[in-house]
């Protein structure tokens, strides 16, 4: 079985670019994880200001929210990338891993921002109401109450978001970021073979993947998962 | 359960390209004079080996040398467009006969296909904004620098053996990157070869290229280790069309000058 396994895929030549892949491995968690911590931040405050029923604010957070989901992650990292120097000094001072982190983190956001939202909206508002009746404040309601059971209800399209995000660090190859898919390509670009050097690298992302799997498990059971379903 | 459901979907991933090797009883060859059509992988990578002209048309010195070659053996030349990451896939799976592109055969690179004897050589060069403070390429050789080149490309390769006090950055997507890193102020300086940066320097101001070789490198075509009477083919022809000259008249208008512009671009 196994003379036959290594017959089609050379695990000697894969062993030999271990390192090579280790590294890529942290690269792309590393800035999935930090990518995934911020623009759940954002996210919520874009949730937030969407639900304003003031227009001066929820109608730019609208049009921002629908230019990043109509345009390519792509355009919009060279855009970063190559654009924002020109507009900001402070542009030329992020290095590229920066720029990348902040490029998916701007793309990220509003895909977060949409799904927290719609938690929100999932929260019974019985729940917002009992909240209040016993003194608390708008703030420790919505951070206290509210954004919990939201974020509960919505943990598995929040998964799929995330294992987006993690695909789409693949792209930032273009603005020169060492990750996995570049660990990939060198191992290709050297070997010329195919079905080792991809079939490694999606490996690879199947563990992150995983690994995100089981963490949002423990989380979505810390947030109390379905016992907290509000309908 | 889920990911149970998962390793299933990577063990059949995994399966369908164990299956894309399979080999086959016909020789690459015997299918040519059967069909009348021989088949070659061309990378999508812009000028002057393989590139869409001002017609339209699919052109450059690797798909003009395969172009007359198939004219001589009167047959029809199937030119398929891949992506450098798309063309051994295409060659294993049986798609093309050949890669026609402008591939470096490295030692590693031999253990999985063969190359024919080098079609041309190419001189690898360093380039910079006009106003650049460097004149040469030694000079880029400090901490300071930064410079770009095409990811995982022999160009990545030489800079950090030549290179290895500079910061390299690799950006993928050709050198067309690289060049937009280097004008845009990225990256102080960029590596490619001579005759790509020839091209772009035509069409894009503010770029020198600083004095020296950083190395020079065969390139060849490549195919199917299964194919040897093709690889022989491809070798007696090459032989063939250095002996009558044709060989070099391309080499001097592709890749030893920028006549090609004023029919193509």
């Amino acid at each position: 079985m196994m003379d036959w396994l290594q017959f089609y895929f050379n695990f000697r030549i894969v062993g030999n670019y271990i390192d090579v892949f280790i590294a890529g491995i942290g690269q792309t968690l590393w800035i999935s994880i930090l990518c995934l911590i911020l623009s759940l931040i954002f996210g919520t405050m874009l949730a937030l200001a969407r639900m304003s029923k003031n227009p001066l604010i929820w109608r730019p957070v609208a049009g921002y929210i629908q230019f990043i989901r109509s345009t390519p992650l792509l355009i919009q990292i060279y855009l970063v990338y190559y654009g924002l120097p020109s507009i900001l000094p402070i542009g030329n001072l992020l290095d590229e891993t920066q720029t990348g982190i902040l490029a998916l983190t701007i793309h990220t956001s509003p895909y977060f921002g949409e799904i927290i939202r719609a938690g929100i909206g999932s929260v019974n508002r019985g729940q917002v109401e009992g909240a209040l009746s016993v003194g608390m404040t708008q703030r420790q309601t919505l951070f206290n109450v509210t954004l919990p059971q939201a974020i509960a209800n919505v943990m598995p399209p929040l998964l799929g978001q995330t294992a987006v995000l993690i695909k789409d660090t693949s792209l930032l190859s273009i603005i020169a970021v060492f990750e996995l898919m570049g660990a990939g390509l060198q191992m290709f670009s050297e070997t010329v073979i195919a079905t080792e050097s991809y079939v490694t690298t999606a490996v690879c992302y199947l563990l992150i993947y995983a690994m995100m799997l089981v963490i949002s498990g423990m989380l979505q059971n810390k947030l109390g998962g379905k016992a907290w379903q509000s309908n | 359960m889920k990911l149970k459901s998962l390793m299933m979907g990577v063990a059949g991933g995994a399966m369908l390209a164990v299956t894309a090797t399979a080999s086959f009883a016909e020789t690459t060859m015997e299918k040519i004079v059967r069909t009348g059509q021989m088949t070659i992988a061309v990378q999508t990578q812009g000028p002057p080996v393989s590139f869409i002209n001002k017609d339209g048309d699919r052109t450059g010195l690797a798909v003009e040398l395969a172009q007359m070659m198939a004219d001589d053996m009167e047959v029809e030349l199937i030119i398929q467009d891949y992506d450098w990451k798309g063309l051994i896939p295409a060659l294993s799976s049986g798609k093309a006969d050949f890669i026609a592109a402008d591939m470096t055969p490295t030692a590693k690179r031999h253990m999985q296909i063969v190359f024919t004897e080098p079609v041309f050589f190419s001189e690898t060069i360093a380039f910079a904004p006009t106003d650049a403070p460097f004149t040469s390429w030694q000079e880029l050789n400090s901490a300071d620098v930064s410079v770009a080149a095409t990811q995982a490309s022999s160009w990545a390769e030489t800079a950090r053996k030549v290179l290895p006090d500079a910061e390299l950055k690799e950006f993928s997507g050709g050198t067309a990157q690289a060049v937009q890193a280097v004008v845009s102020g990225r990256a102080s300086a960029g590596l490619s070869d001579k005759a790509t940066i020839a091209g772009f320097m035509s069409s894009i101001e503010g770029l020198k290229v600083l004095d020296g070789e950083l190395a020079q490198e065969p390139l060849g075509f490549a195919t199917r280790p299964d194919s040897m009477h093709l690889l022989l083919a491809l070798d007696n022809y090459v032989r063939l069309i250095e002996a009558d000259g044709r060989l070099t008249a391309a080499l001097d208008y592709w890749w030893n000058s920028t006549a090609w512009e004023a029919d193509h671009k």
